[in-house]
């Protein structure tokens, strides 16, 4: 794998192939879907950021015309104090449940209380405003520092800080802490010349995905349970769906239609439990929609957080010492994604004395969800901006200090493993020779900026048929939806084994009864294992196809050997045959023939970047511009380069976005003022110049085309790039996020 | 009790005629009662540009138009936009330059890109960015969506 | 929404007879709906009835002639950007209306509806929120959320009028028709416009039964150069942050007078005469601009969390001055 190889298919950039539906309005996305004697559903949600509810009165909706069912917290069933175990690590039962309803507490405005079906969306938003709902209002508490404190309100009455091991007595709003330790932190201080030490804070941040949440949920007479919508992982919805309802995982098909973003949002159930209720209730199929609003205030964005960095450095530019505290919000249930910001937080550099707490709080505020590299970003504002600081303090280049101290194979992550081969470095090296790196940079207020970014990669299970038509087309059968084209780049792989075009392979995503169990959408994992095991099942077709021509050639099936698209026989006949023609003789050789695997490969490799970014500051009005933006990233082995490259795209918009503009904004009361998009600000075109996405290749050995996931780690380093920038443009090191025009004018002592 | 409003209009190039609510929003219509599901909602109140769609010529919001306000006016909408037989040059430069990633926001940016191609047929970067400055898109970073425009103004 | 009967109109007796029956708030007319359908959707208006303006013939062109402009109401924002009349001669107001949301709302909202709005503000905008301007008892942003609320005028309500069209108008010294059941009356954009002093529910001076018809807009003189400014977070759609209409009688580098209304800082288009009297047969350059900015802000009185509101406006005003006398 080390040299590089020549592909026919992997690296080239066919047509999506689900790009005509795409593009035609064909494709059917959860909204979209239709169904006979569909009735509509809508949540009511609860006004107050933090409330005990003393009565639920649905009567005056249930009476109100059109209206068919209206459910709560009281339909689920009992949900103990047990633990769910959801595949990615276990969760309380009753926190799970009490997020799509509400039992005794409201934690969150947003949070969901109640939920009616009827005719049609108006009638039952109408019935909505009718369920008459008692609250006794709490103080509510928003940010982590304060809800650390002795005397802050707590959300949980049963909660105990689980610390290092040990569990606490009184009820707490911190969740849990934990630490990584590596070496002598102490000694590493001492040995070095220059110590930065600061604290930054960030705020909360939604995935942003246009796509609001969606389920059309249907029970039928024998108790088969049916929901269609979008999701990032149909089988999961199946397990969440399972515990939450307490139903058999054998009577629940999930069947995922096209979904419309989802960066980590849509992995958590919200509505479709909800549905699942009502369809129960009304003996209907039923439609749950999300409006833009719900989205904001009812899912998880991701954590705000309050992080402090101290570094040290010799004055040769070896960092000797990195210790941090990540104080994250998990929103109204523990959770949040600290333990992966904790992974990613100084993972680019080899240091041999690190010191790594994390803390998990509870704030009144959605619960969190994954987003893009969860934790990773905010862990990165602080560590790339104090690399950058010390590069200044001791006179050196920025990539040049990166490129000392940065990891590479064999070295150990204060939280544990061993690299194997990974590129950073390459990245570094990439950036240092890209022209945009060369270009002069001189002007007033203009500045340049550097940030580099890690993120872990998943493997996790995924599974592939591959059913071989008699035109030497093959239909290929996985559960992974498609996000971002990973149809294609899944087809590619087979492609490439099978020796025949893209075209020729015909991915279908199918429903949780179709095929084997794939885990979500998510963590980068897409093309890299579900792509391992098309390639795992495609290979398992050739060796049944060698086995056909065998019987053909009437010789050992040891003397046939499959290259570049074509069967041969190699001892004593001469005999060959393509792939093509082969598949139109399945019938005579013995029947059809089905591929199939499952993987669940260990070896993800891990992704690096590292991002330029040229700033333009108006002094006068705040307003930060993006003049110039190049992204490098090792993608171990670009499958489709265009989606490749397109992922780097959008994640670095969406570090731009969280950069410059977007927060949830909260008043005292706990309410968002800001749920729309027209106060939370997403970048739109007109904000962006073009992005330079460098694709560099250091082939993960864990995968046999040398795939790494890509996804994740681009919007990891574009905060930290753009406050590095800024303070090359006008002196000011920016610690908050976002960098908006208001607090630039702050920091620049304009105000 | 209000009414339904009996419409006559012309989608696509098809006369159509329904009955809506006059709450409805021209968005809810197409969805809901008509069964063409290109346009999508994202936000219904005219911020991200996903339930764009044609209306007399005029590049629109269908969420902020009401169904019953298209009585005797025409719409497009991307169901209307390929042929039986071939697609449109902007959903080729879409499709080849990989301006898609989830698609939701799709139907969307090509309406507007064919409403700025329709009046400007050779528009610079700038120009495009700011034509299509109503459409938000959280998955490509805009940049191959830029290029398709740009592209599909090359090719026609 | 809340259930309503649709009406479309057919001539503007019609419409101020309907009118006439009702308060505010029971019928309501619709023009490009662009704010009106936004806030049916979130119930901060719930009409009865809604009057479709767009069947009204003869209101929805652009005249210009020597002696000015008339605008019908129901001309859209973007006919007015695109207009090149209005793009070389009125340039303040082509750039105001080119700066309105997105190419979307700039087709279907219209001037009339553009100039009669309502705010922004997020605790207005809030169906449960019983703020001052819905009639409560507070206005909520005083001690509250204020990063988007007024530096100027606000006492008691303490809005900012999103429109960028009206400071332009104002800035052009432009006037406006209004047609109430009584008849027709002409005023100057500037009086149509209210402070929450005089009536705190309100952001202009539009009975129930009356309806903005037509702009008049006065043919600047030749040596006159124009330009809109608008400060805001990211490139669109956005409101103003804070916004610098100016309109400039320039010979070479002596600004001979001076006509400055901001946008975004107050519950109405603010004309800055502190800015005007600064500029004002003064030669500009950087320390006349920069007095000007500062003699614009010297009497805000700013909230909790706008005062970058302040630093705003002031530059803004300082660059809309060096701008004028550039080439």
């Amino acid at each position: 794998m080390s040299e590089k190889k020549e592909y026919k298919v992997i690296g080239t950039r066919p047509i999506r192939h689900d790009g005509v539906d795409k593009v035609t309005g064909r494709a059917i996305y959860g909204a979209d879907f239709q169904i006979t004697g569909l009735l509509h559903g809508r949540v009511l949600r609860s006004p107050h950021a933090h409330a005990r509810i003393v009565s639920i009165d649905t009567s005056r909706a249930e009476a109100h015309p059109g209206v068919k069912g209206v459910v709560t917290a009281e339909d689920l069933p009992a949900a103990e104090d047990k633990m769910a175990d959801l595949g990615e690590g276990a969760v309380s039962l009753k926190y799970l449940c009490d997020n799509i309803l509400a039992s005794d507490k409201a934690l969150y405005k947003g949070h969901a209380i109640a939920a009616v079906a009827a005719t049609s969306p108006h009638i039952a938003e109408e019935a909505c405003e009718l369920i008459d709902v008692e609250y006794e209002v709490l103080p509510p508490v928003l940010e982590v520092r304060q809800a650390m404190e002795s005397d802050a309100p707590i959300l949980h009455e049963n909660l105990r800080t689980s610390s290092l091991g040990e569990t606490g007595d009184k009820p707490s709003n911190i969740a849990s802490h934990f630490q990584h330790k590596k070496g002598d932190i102490d000694k590493g201080f001492d040995e070095a010349d220059v110590i930065i030490e600061r604290e930054f804070v960030t705020g909360t941040v939604h995935q942003g995905y246009i796509e609001p949440h969606n389920a059309t949920a249907l029970y039928n007479p024998d108790g088969q349970l049916t929901v269609w919508c979008s999701t990032q992982g149909a089988f999961t919805v199946r397990e969440q769906l399972a515990e939450i309802l307490q139903y058999p995982i054998s009577k629940i098909k999930v069947v995922p239609l096209e979904i419309g973003g989802g960066f980590g949002g849509k992995i958590n159930v919200y509505v479709k439990p909800v549905a699942a209720l009502l369809a129960k209730k009304t003996g209907k199929p039923v439609k749950v929609l999300m409006n833009r609003a719900d989205v904001f205030e009812g899912t998880g964005p991701t954590p705000a957080s309050y992080i402090t960095i101290k570094m040290g450095a010799t004055n040769d530019g070896k960092i000797t010492a990195a210790q941090t505290s990540l104080v994250f919000e998990a929103g109204a249930y523990p959770g949040s994604p600290v333990g992966a910001g904790a992974m990613c937080v100084f993972a680019p550099y080899n240091i041999e004395n690190v010191v790594i707490d994390g803390y998990d709080v509870v704030v009144n505020k959605p619960k969190t969800a994954p987003y893009r590299a969860p934790g990773a970003t905010n862990a990165a504002f602080g560590t790339e901006t104090v690399v950058d600081e010390l590069a200044e303090k001791l006179n050196i280049d920025p990539l040049e200090i990166r490129l000392m101290n940065g990891a590479k194979e064999g070295d150990r992550r204060a939280d544990g493993p061993v690299y194997p081969r990974i590129g950073f470095i390459e990245t570094l090296e990439a950036a240092k020779e890209h022209p945009h790196y060369a270009s002069p940079n001189g002007k007033k207020y203009h500045g340049r900026g550097i940030a580099s970014g890690f993120w872990f990669n998943i493997g996790l299970e995924s599974s592939v048929t591959i059913n071989v038509n008699p035109d030497g087309t093959v239909n290929l059968v996985e559960g992974s939806t498609d996000i971002g084209g990973t149809r294609a780049s899944i087809a590619m792989q087979a492609a490439e084994v099978l020796g025949i075009p893209a075209e020729s392979v015909n991915p279908t995503v199918v429903d949780t009864n179709s095929i084997g169990y794939t885990a979500v959408t998510g963590g980068s994992r897409t093309t890299y294992a579900t792509g391992y095991a098309a390639y795992e099942a495609a290979q398992d077709v050739v060796q049944q196809m060698k086995a056909r021509a065998a019987k053909l050639w009437d010789v050992d099936e040891d003397n046939v050997q499959f290259a570049d698209g074509e069967f041969s026989s190699i001892n004593g006949k001469e005999e060959q045959i393509s792939f093509r023609d082969l598949s139109a003789r399945l019938g005579e050789t013995g029947g059809p023939v089905i591929g199939r695997a499952t993987m669940n490969p260990a070896g993800a490799g891990g992704a690096f970047a590292t991002h330029v970014v040229d700033v333009e500051v108006d002094v006068d009005t705040g307003k930060v511009e993006i003049l110039r933006y190049t992204a490098t990233q090792d993608a171990g082995k670009a499958i489709h380069p265009s989606y490749v490259e397109g992922q780097i795209q959008g994640g670095v918009v969406q570090g731009i976005g969280w950069a410059l503009n977007e927060e949830y904004i909260y008043n005292d009361e706990g309410e968002m003022t800001n749920a729309s998009f027209l106060d939370y600000r997403m970048p739109t075109c007109l904000d962006l110049p073009m992005i330079d996405a460098v694709i560099v290749e250091v082939p993960n050995p864990g995968h046999p085309y040398g795939v790494r996931g890509v996804g994740e780690v681009p919007i990891v380093p574009p905060p930290a790039a753009i406050a590095n920038a800024i303070y090359d443009a006008v002196g000011i090191r920016m610690t908050e996020l976002p960098m908006s025009p208001d607090r630039l004018l702050k920091a620049m002592g304009k105000i | 009790m209000a009414r339904k409003s009996h419409v006559q209009t012309t989608i696509n190039g098809e006369t159509v005629e329904f009955l809506c609510e006059p709450r409805q929003s021209l968005l809810e219509v197409l969805r809901d009662e008509l069964h063409l599901t290109g346009a999508k909602e994202g936000c219904n109140n005219g911020n991200c540009g996903a339930c764009s769609v044609i209306l007399d010529g005029r590049l629109v919001n269908s969420c902020l138009v009401l169904g019953a306000e298209i009585d005797g006016k025409s719409v497009e909408t991307i169901e209307g936009l390929a042929e039986p037989d071939k697609l449109h040059p902007i959903q080729d430069a879409f499709l080849e330059n990989a301006a898609l990633q989830c698609g939701i926001c799709t139907p969307g940016f090509i309406m507007s890109a064919k409403a700025l191609l329709d009046k400007n047929p050779n528009p610079t970067e700038h120009e495009v960015r700011y034509w299509l400055a109503g459409n938000l898109c959280r998955c490509t970073g805009y940049d191959k969506i830029v290029r398709a425009v740009l592209d599909a103004a090359a090719a026609t | 929404m809340e259930k309503f009967s649709y009406v479309n109109a057919t001539s503007l007796k019609q419409v101020t007879s309907l009118l006439s029956d009702s308060g505010w708030g029971e019928i309501m007319m619709i023009a490009g709906g662009t704010d009106l359908l936004a806030e049916l959707k979130e119930y901060i208006e719930t009409p009865k009835t809604l009057i479709n303006l767009k069947t009204l013939p003869g209101m929805d062109s652009i005249s210009a002639d020597a002696s000015g402009l008339k605008i019908g109401a129901l001309t859209t924002v973007a006919e007015i950007a695109m207009h090149p009349t209005i793009q070389h001669h009125y340039t303040v107001l082509a750039q105001a209306a080119a700066s309105v949301a997105t190419p979307q709302i700039r087709n279907v909202g219209t001037l009339g509806g553009n100039l009669c709005q309502r705010p922004r503000c997020w605790y207005y905008r809030d169906e449960t929120v019983s703020c001052l301007k819905k009639g409560g008892d507070l206005c909520y942003a005083v001690e509250g959320l204020s990063k988007y609320h007024a530096i100027f005028g606000g006492d008691p309500v303490y809005i900012v009028h999103p429109s960028d069209i009206a400071p332009a108008l104002i800035a052009l010294n432009a006037s406006i028709k209004i047609v109430g059941p009584e008849g027709e009356k002409t005023i100057k954009v500037e009086e149509f416009f209210t402070l929450p002093a005089a009536n705190p529910f309100r952001e202009n001076v539009l009975e129930p039964n009356e309806i903005v018809v037509e702009v008049h807009v006065p043919k600047p003189n030749p040596n006159t150069k124009s330009l809109y400014l608008k400060a805001r977070e990211k490139g669109a759609p956005d409101f103003a942050l804070a916004s610098v209409a100016g309109v400039f009688e320039v010979m070479g580098r002596t600004c001979q007078a001076a006509s400055i209304v901001l946008g975004g800082v107050a519950p109405a288009p603010w004309r800055s005469t502190d800015a005007e009297t600064a500029l004002t047969g003064k030669m500009i350059n950087d320390s006349v601009s920069a007095k000007a900015g500062e003699e614009a802000v010297k009497n805000a009185q700013p909230l909790n969390d706008n005062e970058y509101k302040v630093t705003l406006t002031q530059n803004l005003i300082s660059r809309a001055a060096m701008m004028a006398v550039s080439k």
